[in-house]
């Protein structure tokens, strides 16, 4: 049997598989980006009541293994809470929560850092307020942001196969449950590599591209 | 005219700068000499009312900007472009090519005039050669050309200038010095911090000595023949080993 009888006999199950890993895929991203970037954005501003604790929240997330916060999630805590939730929910929120202070660090960071001289020439050639915001703070900010936050999308990604491991039927549950049934272990997670390879490697490429473009535009000599 | 009365300025705890008074009028070029370390640029970023002073008033013809401000309040009305600066860095926006960066602020006082004035000023600077690229590609010499092309197609009525001719050659010197001449049928008022003391014996109306956060002598060019003070005396003969 090869890669493609697997795929013709099984693509149901593969789909299915799919589809839920999109959908916590498009879970993550999408609070990551909106929750987070507006998370980053206010604790630039107010650095003391938001900047700090969300800070240190991401200071404590990164020393806990992503798996065991996913378990603690799962078992110990909805055992203390004495509650019982859909697995795909625990996961979504779990990754979610890591994705939104991951980008809301790399936001913070580029918003703080930013070098004021651009805004004081700004101010001294009479540009307008939206001119500076749109023209001179958002085009660096994101020049500055965007391939990190690509690479973090894609570890992202990654990440949902944790998920399995709570039984959310993604797609490497799917792969391993075809596994169980027809034992074809190299054609099986082959497939599901390549699968991982034509989504994640343009993007990460798009990323390093961006980043060795702009550094370039950025750097004075 | 662009006065200041009684500027104070100090970095915790540090006084940088001591009851300066200086009066820039339209069509005149004041030339600030002055050791390194001696308040020339901190007295020149207050004057473009960006770093505030702590105390004293600035006033730009008949607009009183008093110091320290209320808390939270901010400069009102907005001096800029009206009056605009070159500062000794330059900061010419990196993601903007170098024709972006003179046109950028330049179209919002007159789109089409600015298309056509940038075209004279990239003739006179000889600028075509680099025009079209980024900060990044240009030299010093050439990035402190486009800093002033910026400032002068805004056509302000007061231009700050702090030592914009460090990295120049004697041509190029002598072409921004000689553009600072026409500056003056046009009315406008210069601040030009500078080692050219050749430059400001020629042309300037005022000097304006700094020394130890203080104006420490004042006067028309004729000072720098005959100082009045033992501390610019000093100062000029260390000049005149070197040049
Ligand atoms: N942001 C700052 N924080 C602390 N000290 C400062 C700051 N800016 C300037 N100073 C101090 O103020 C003094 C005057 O600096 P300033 O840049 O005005 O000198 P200058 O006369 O322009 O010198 P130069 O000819 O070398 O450019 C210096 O002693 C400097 O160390
Ligand atoms: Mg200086």
């Amino acid at each position: 049997m090869s890669v493609l009888d697997i795929l013709m006999n099984y693509y149901p199950a593969f789909l299915s598989g799919l589809w839920v890993t999109m959908q916590l895929s498009l879970i993550i991203w999408g609070s990551g980006i909106v929750v987070g970037g507006g998370l980053g954005i206010l604790g630039a501003r107010y650095r003391i009541y938001i900047g700090l604790p969300s800070r240190t929240v991401s200071f404590l997330l990164s020393g806990v293994p992503i798996l065991v916060f996913l378990f603690w999630l799962h078992y110990p805590a909805q055992a203390m809470f004495d509650v019982v939730i859909d697995p795909f929910y625990t996961g979504a929120f779990t990754l979610s929560v890591i994705n939104i202070f991951s980008v809301a660090d790399i936001v913070r960071g580029a918003l703080v850092d930013f070098p004021q001289q651009y805004l004081t020439a700004a101010k001294v050639t009479g540009l307008t307020r939206e001119q500076t915001i749109f023209k001179i703070q958002i085009p660096l900010i994101l020049r500055e942001i965007l391939p990190p936050l690509l690479l973090l999308q894609v570890m992202m990604l990654h990440t949902t196969l944790f998920t399995s491991l709570i039984s959310v039927e993604e797609i490497f549950r799917a792969a391993q449950r075809i596994n169980a049934q027809i034992y074809r272990p190299v054609e099986i997670y082959t497939a599901l590599g390549v699968f991982f390879l034509a989504v994640c490697l343009p993007v990460n490429g798009f990323a390093l591209w961006l980043k060795g473009r702009y550094t370039r535009d950025l750097s004075e000599r | 005219m662009l006065t200041t009365r009684g500027l104070g300025k100090s970095f915790g705890g540090k006084t940088v700068l001591r009851d300066v008074n200086v009066d820039i009028a339209p069509g005149t070029i004041t030339c600030v000499i002055g050791p390194s370390g001696t308040g020339k640029t901190t007295l020149l970023r207050a004057l473009s009312l960006l770093d505030l002073p702590d105390s004293g008033v600035i006033s730009l013809d008949g607009q009183d900007y008093s110091f320290p401000l209320q808390q939270g309040a901010a400069i009102t009305p907005a001096p800029w472009p009206k009056l605009t600066a070159v500062f000794q860095s330059l900061f010419l926006w990196p993601h903007l090519t170098l024709r972006e960066n003179i046109l950028l602020p330049a179209r919002n006082i007159d789109a089409a005039k600015a298309e056509k004035d940038i075209e004279g000023l990239i003739a006179f600077f000889e600028m075509q050669g680099f025009i079209d690229s980024y900060p990044n590609q240009a030299s010093i010499g050439q990035r402190q050309r486009v800093a002033m092309a910026r400032a002068l197609i805004l056509n302000p009525r007061y231009l700050l200038l702090d030592e914009i001719t460090s990295a120049l050659d004697v041509e190029q010197t002598v072409k921004i010095l000689t553009k600072l001449g026409h500056l003056k049928e046009r009315n406008i008022g210069v601040f030009l911090i500078t080692h050219q003391i050749g430059f400001a014996r020629k042309s300037a109306d005022q000097i304006v000595f700094m020394d130890g956060g203080t104006v420490a002598e004042r006067g028309g060019p004729d000072i720098l023949d005959a100082p009045k003070t033992a501390r610019l005396q000093q100062f000029l003969s260390a000049v005149h080993e070197v040049y």
